[in-house]
């Protein structure tokens, strides 16, 4: 929070890291469509945030109907009477399925939540294909400039409350500790769906909860001893006697060796 | 049935009030904002009061965990109604909101002290919170 303070102080090469900058043009521009990056898709109508999805944390249907605020077939109702003209979120609440409040606050967490995984550093080129819309429809759309500043935000707050990130994607498992203090209803809930299999977004789904609240929780766990990550077993045939240990590969190979290596073997 | 702009507006309308917020206490993010924050910072404030709120509503004190007879594992989000803080110009009241799907927000009222009648806010606040959310 103090990051956010202390921002517009700051000269304009200190900004905030600048999370996609394609993300940025698309705003300048009032771009609409879908922005699919590696982890999620944001849906952007006249360069705002309307809407945003990611693998990793539940969708609004499972977030409305695992609570009882909506029921299965007014979900399907409403998908098969507004999903074609792309106004779902507004049906839902004409025909009285969700309160309008609570589609906002719900539709408003989902969307940060899937922004915040669909804007994980990544490898892999992002997409945007003008024009889609996402059949949830306009509910309360969110600036670019918000959801960047959110989403770092949140980096830098998981951080703060526990600095390894190792159970955010790994599967889970209690640790043999006690606890010295009570753990709260929220904690202990997912605390007890960790079972050495599931990862943090397969208790999101499981519990109808935000993922990015599952992590906050995670870390808190983490930090308290409770819950650790299931570590990748190194593979026992490596220390087999007899057998060649290579070198590790690096991220960065030394370029310059490997063309005088070429060569060498061409000159052959 | 009002939305988050509609129940603020309602908010502000409560004599004394300076400025008011709804907020997530998980994430500590503003998921709407109206009126002067503290230190001028919406988000900020955010942020800062999502932390009381957390502690307040996870408080084993407040939360009667522990108690074995009575497991509150059914039970909404948290016990706690709202939180009051007084300062030497002005009241804090963070009022939680119950919803039936799981998320953890809170109403947010600065409110001045002198110009500010805290036992009808206090009252109205809790109406506009149960109203945010119904239809």
């Amino acid at each position: 929070m103090s990051a956010i303070a202390a921002d517009p102080d700051a000269p304009e090469t200190d900004r905030l890291p600048v999370l996609s900058p394609m993300l940025q043009r698309l705003a300048a521009e009032r771009a609409t469509g879908a922005l699919m990056r590696d982890r999620g898709t944001l849906y952007l109508a006249d360069g705002q945030v309307v809407h945003a999805e990611s693998p990793a944390t539940p969708g609004i249907d499972v977030l409305l109907t695992t609570g009882g605020t909506l029921r299965h077939e007014g979900w399907w109702d409403a998908v098969a009477q507004a999903g074609a003209g792309h106004r779902v979120g507004r049906y839902l609440v004409d025909s009285g399925h969700v309160p309008g409040g609570a589609l906002e606050l719900c539709h408003l967490g989902a969307l940060y939540d899937a922004a915040f995984f669909a804007l994980a550093p990544t490898g892999t080129p992002a997409r945007f294909r003008y024009g889609v819309a996402h059949w949830i429809g306009p509910v309360r759309p969110v600036p670019v400039a918000a959801v960047e500043r959110e989403t770092l935000r949140r980096r830098e707050f998981l951080d703060r409350i526990w600095p390894d990130p190792a159970c955010d994607s790994a599967p889970l498992l209690r640790t043999a500790h006690g606890t010295d203090a009570p753990v709260p209803t929220r904690q202990r809930r997912l605390l007890e769906l960790v079972d050495g299999f599931r990862t943090a977004s397969d208790i999101a789904q499981a519990l109808g909860r935000s993922a990015f609240h599952i992590l906050v929780d995670l870390r808190r766990l983490a930090a308290a001893g409770l819950v650790e990550a299931v570590r990748a077993q190194p593979l026992p045939a490596a220390e087999t006697p007899g057998r060649i240990t290579l070198p590790e590969v690096t991220a960065d190979p030394d370029i310059a060796l490997l063309r005088r290596l070429r060569d060498a073997l061409e000159a052959l | 049935m009002p939305g988050i702009d509609e129940c603020l507006l309602e908010v502000m309308r409560l004599p004394g009030a300076r400025g008011a917020s709804v907020v997530d206490w998980t994430s500590g993010l503003a998921l709407g904002t109206i009126g002067d924050s503290p230190n001028g910072d919406h988000e900020a404030t955010a942020a800062e009061t999502a932390e009381v709120a957390r502690m307040t509503a996870e408080q084993p004190a407040f939360a009667r965990l522990g108690g074995e007879g009575e497991r509150p594992a059914e039970s909404p989000s948290t016990p706690v109604e709202d939180v009051i803080v007084t300062t030497h110009d002005g009241y804090h009241m963070l009022r939680f909101v119950e919803t039936a799907f799981d998320s953890s927000v809170f109403l947010h009222l600065w409110l001045d002290r002198s110009a500010g009648n805290l036992a009808l806010a206090r009252m109205r606040l809790g109406e506009l919170a149960e109203r945010l959310v119904l239809a």
